[in-house]
């Protein structure tokens, strides 16, 4: 079965079985950030953004997002040009192990995208669905405020501007 | 899982996927949201009808009366909804936030949650609680139905095999009325051990319209009509919340799983109907109505 879909800004059309799951189908691609966790939908280490919303690409079927754009670390930065909240990561130690560190990325992009200024109560509303096992809780959503605060810095917005994607 | 899954099909609109629906070329179902591991483990159907994409089946919208719910519009996008107010939109917002994570709620649907239903489904409740109706389409031939008897029959028995649920209908209710929605978990994200909504209408001070919906703590949603019908028509006292919530906990069939037992379910059953009649009434009776 074909599947079109865009990938990190690429158009892509790839052969896959129809009972495929979403992550089986990105990481047989190549785009190996997304990570098999639990394999449920409870964990959170698979999130992708499916047309800006992110999503447990383990649960998801590979043929319901045809036609779909979807974002996966990858295509957020790389370790020459982070994005911010990639940087902002780094910087606060948001990291142990890892392994949760793609989906949270990927729960935080949508929130800074669709809210630019969240408070500390809407980042654990945003990443309330990606578990991380070295419990790491804190330090991630500082990564997220100062990742906010910065790039709001570099595009000149005020604190108490509310805007849309 | 989905081992003789050989096509996918992707509709604009309602009439197409109704028409895929019954095209009666093996066994077909449709998928929405597709959280449901027991469509994903079932290894008879043949093809998906993918309805997730169908823009008229996505949105929220306000008359005069009614709240109208697209059946594909995700809990997600109820939950953060600035449309949704009042003592109707609350509690489904509320019963919509407690669903899952945000990366689930991205994907589950209002109309989904009723049509895989699910001991540990939240909305549900909340539809129930607030009298909402269902409108379930055949192409263009449509009924609309109240979503208790969609429930009661459950919808794979309910539907035509080509009839898909496209709307809920839910009264907005207005001043005078309170809601309040609770739920029991071992964890924020597991599922529920008791899920509950409330609803009460006052009229002169009194109860004129009681509603009391659970799931969780039975094998499927349903009303506590005993203890509505006890509180109708009267003031709500601390000992008439406390007798309904002991006679909402006598009429349930209260089920037992490896994350509680009967005992403990009940007990905090009965302290969490009590608190919630006490909030919907305290919500009743704001000036202004619930905001």
């Amino acid at each position: 079965m074909k599947l079109n879909t865009r990938i990190n800004g690429r158009d892509l059309c790839l052969e896959i079985k129809p009972n495929a799951t979403l992550l089986e189908t990105l990481r047989q691609a190549g785009f190996k950030s997304v990570k098999f966790g639990c394999g449920e939908g409870m964990c959170g280490a698979c999130a992708v953004l499916v047309d800006g919303k992110p999503r447990t690409s383990c649960i998801t079927l590979a043929g319901t997002v045809e036609g779909s754009e979807i974002l996966t670390v990858e295509g957020m930065g790389n370790p020459d040009q982070p994005h911010a909240l990639q940087q902002a990561f780094v910087d606060a130690g948001a990291t142990q192990c890892g392994y949760c560190n793609p989906g949270s990325l990927i729960a935080a992009k949508a929130l800074l995208d669709s809210n630019p200024n969240p408070t500390a109560e809407d980042v654990k509303d945003a990443l309330d669905g990606n578990l991380c096992r070295c419990s790491g809780y804190v330090k991630r959503i500082e990564a997220v405020l100062s990742a906010a605060d910065s790039t709001a810095s570099t595009t000149g917005q005020k604190k108490s501007t509310r805007g849309k994607k | 899982m989905l081992k003789k899954l050989t096509r996918f099909y992707h509709p604009k609109t309602i009439e197409e996927a109704c028409q895929f629906l019954g095209n009666g070329e093996g066994r077909t179902a449709v998928i929405a949201g597709g959280t449901s591991a027991a469509l994903r483990a079932d290894s008879s159907l043949e093809a998906l009808v993918d309805i997730s994409h169908i823009s008229e089946l996505n949105y929220i919208n306000k008359d005069a009366a009614f709240y109208r719910i697209g059946a594909c519009t995700r809990v997600q996008d109820i939950y953060k909804s600035p449309d949704l107010k009042g003592p109707a939109g609350k509690l489904l917002q509320a019963a919509a936030g407690k669903i899952g994570s945000t990366l689930l709620r991205n994907a589950i649907t209002a109309g989904g949650n009723l049509a895989g239903l699910f001991p540990w489904s939240d909305l549900p409740v909340a539809y129930m609680a607030l009298d909402a109706e269902v409108v379930c389409r055949r192409g263009r031939p449509k009924r609309t139905v109240p979503v208790m008897s969609l429930i009661e029959t459950r919808a794979p028995q309910f539907l035509a095999a080509n009839e898909i649920i496209a709307e809920i209908i839910v009264p907005a209710y207005g001043p005078g009325t309170g809601t309040a929605f609770a739920k029991l978990a071992k964890t924020a994200n597991d599922y529920a051990l008791i899920s509950l909504a409330v609803r009460l209408t006052l009229k002169d001070g009194a109860v004129n319209q009681a509603r009391i919906a659970v799931n969780a703590i039975t094998a499927q949603p349903v009303r506590c009509l005993d203890a509505e019908k006890l509180l109708e028509g009267k003031v709500l006292t601390e000992e008439l919340t406390a007798e309904a919530a002991n006679k909402a906990a006598d009429s349930l069939n209260i089920r037992k799983d490896i994350r509680a037992g009967e005992e403990y379910r009940r007990e905090v059953f009965v302290v969490m109907v009590r608190r919630a009649l006490n909030e919907a009434f305290e919500n009743a009776n704001r000036k202004g109505g619930q905001q």
